[in-house]
């Protein structure tokens, strides 16, 4: 019975000190960036303030993220990605160059990502509201 | 952090102490108890709460969701009491593979898109080690000197050994530790096997972002091991 009451105590030693969480600091964003990568999102939906554009069946806007952080788009933007976390706003960086090479970098705040729905919002210059970009993953 | 701890050092001094009392009882006597492997086979289910989900991620709810129990199975060993008392206890040990069936209790949408979203995904396959410490309680049916029947009742508590995938662990919602609550019957047959139903619900030993409750169904066999070997 002393072997049954050691591996009573060594389980609860073991749930008491390791049950703990551990989340790293780019847990999330790491989560986010395999949600995104080697696929192509296509644009479904625009909506600024009430304005809401449908390109559903059409063709559309498209952009690719690769696993290794490089992205391209259906406008012929090349370039680099990533995923940073600002105080807990999550904002993807492009930094692109166009068929021309010149340098054309943005930021887009992510609103939701996931493997197959992903939303992000911008705010152009001179617009009062934001604009809401609807992306699916085909 | 340092109030889990606590909490979970509570725990274990409760069930030792529970374990250690009984004990006590038993060498009192001079009675001995019995050593047992056992198999089991398991239903699971696990319901999510995903309130405190704050980045913003999404999965379609109907791809993850699925209410359903799902098969598990687990293996172990157990030490019974001394089974001429009336009540008696079983320490039991194991290693338990979990598949569960997830139900989300939390539907978000994404206007325009039409479908539902949630903002977590559980890990629904994964493996445990658990201890369990039951007491049991003969009941006064059929001729008691060669079947017994009994009701169990106790705590048991499941430490999830397989990795947490990172989707898990997103604003702190991993949780390693899973505390029960078990409820049962068995049935020894002359002491040469023991037939057992138990149900277990279960929920984070620490707290979590996401809250989860998980409830199995277990039907299984445990046979001496001096029968066996």
């Amino acid at each position: 019975m002393k072997n049954t009451l050691k591996i009573c105590l060594a389980f609860v030693l073991l749930t008491t000190a390791f049950a703990c969480n551990k989340e790293t600091a780019t847990t999330s964003t790491d989560v986010m960036q395999n949600m995104i990568s080697n696929k192509t999102w296509y644009l479904d939906y625009s909506i600024t303030g009430t304005v809401v554009q449908n390109f559903v069946g059409q063709a559309t806007y498209y952009i690719s993220f690769l696993k290794n952080g490089t992205t391209q788009d259906s406008d012929g933007l090349t370039g680099t990605y990533s995923i940073v976390n600002e105080n807990g706003t999550y904002l993807l960086k492009v930094n692109a160059k166009t068929l021309n090479g010149n340098t054309l970098n943005y930021i887009h705040t992510l609103e939701s990502v996931g493997d197959v729905k992903m939303v992000h919002s911008l705010v152009n210059n001179g617009q009062a509201n934001k604009t809401l970009l609807f992306f699916t993953a085909k | 952090m340092k109030s889990r701890v606590l909490r979970g050092v509570f725990l274990g001094l409760v069930l030792i102490c529970c374990f250690l009392k009984t004990e006590a009882q038993t060498n009192s006597k001079q009675k001995k108890g019995s050593f047992s492997l056992f198999g089991l086979l398991s239903l699971n289910n696990q319901r999510i709460d995903d309130k405190g989900i704050a980045v913003p991620v999404n999965y379609l709810y109907n791809s993850v969701n699925n209410n359903a129990f799902k098969p598990g199975y687990s293996g172990g060993f157990r030490w019974d009491g001394n089974a001429e008392k009336l009540n008696t206890y079983s320490i039991i040990v194991g290693i338990n593979k979990v598949s569960a069936g997830t139900y989300y209790k939390n539907k978000y949408t994404l206007s325009p898109y039409p479908d539902d979203f949630t903002h977590f995904k559980a890990d629904n396959n994964f493996t445990t080690l658990s201890l369990a410490a039951h007491f049991k309680k003969i009941l006064p049916v059929n001729k008691m000197d060669k079947y017994k029947f009994y009701a169990v009742a106790g705590p048991s508590v499941d430490y999830k050994i397989t990795d947490i995938s990172n989707e898990n662990l997103i604003n702190g919602a991993g949780n390693r530790g899973i505390i029960n609550a078990d409820l049962g019957a068995e049935f020894d047959n002359k002491g040469y096997y023991v037939l057992f139903a138990h149900y277990k619900i279960g929920t984070n030993l620490f707290n979590s972002n996401v809250p989860m409750r998980l409830n199995r169904f277990e039907i299984g066999m445990s046979i001496k091991a001096k029968d066996l070997f």
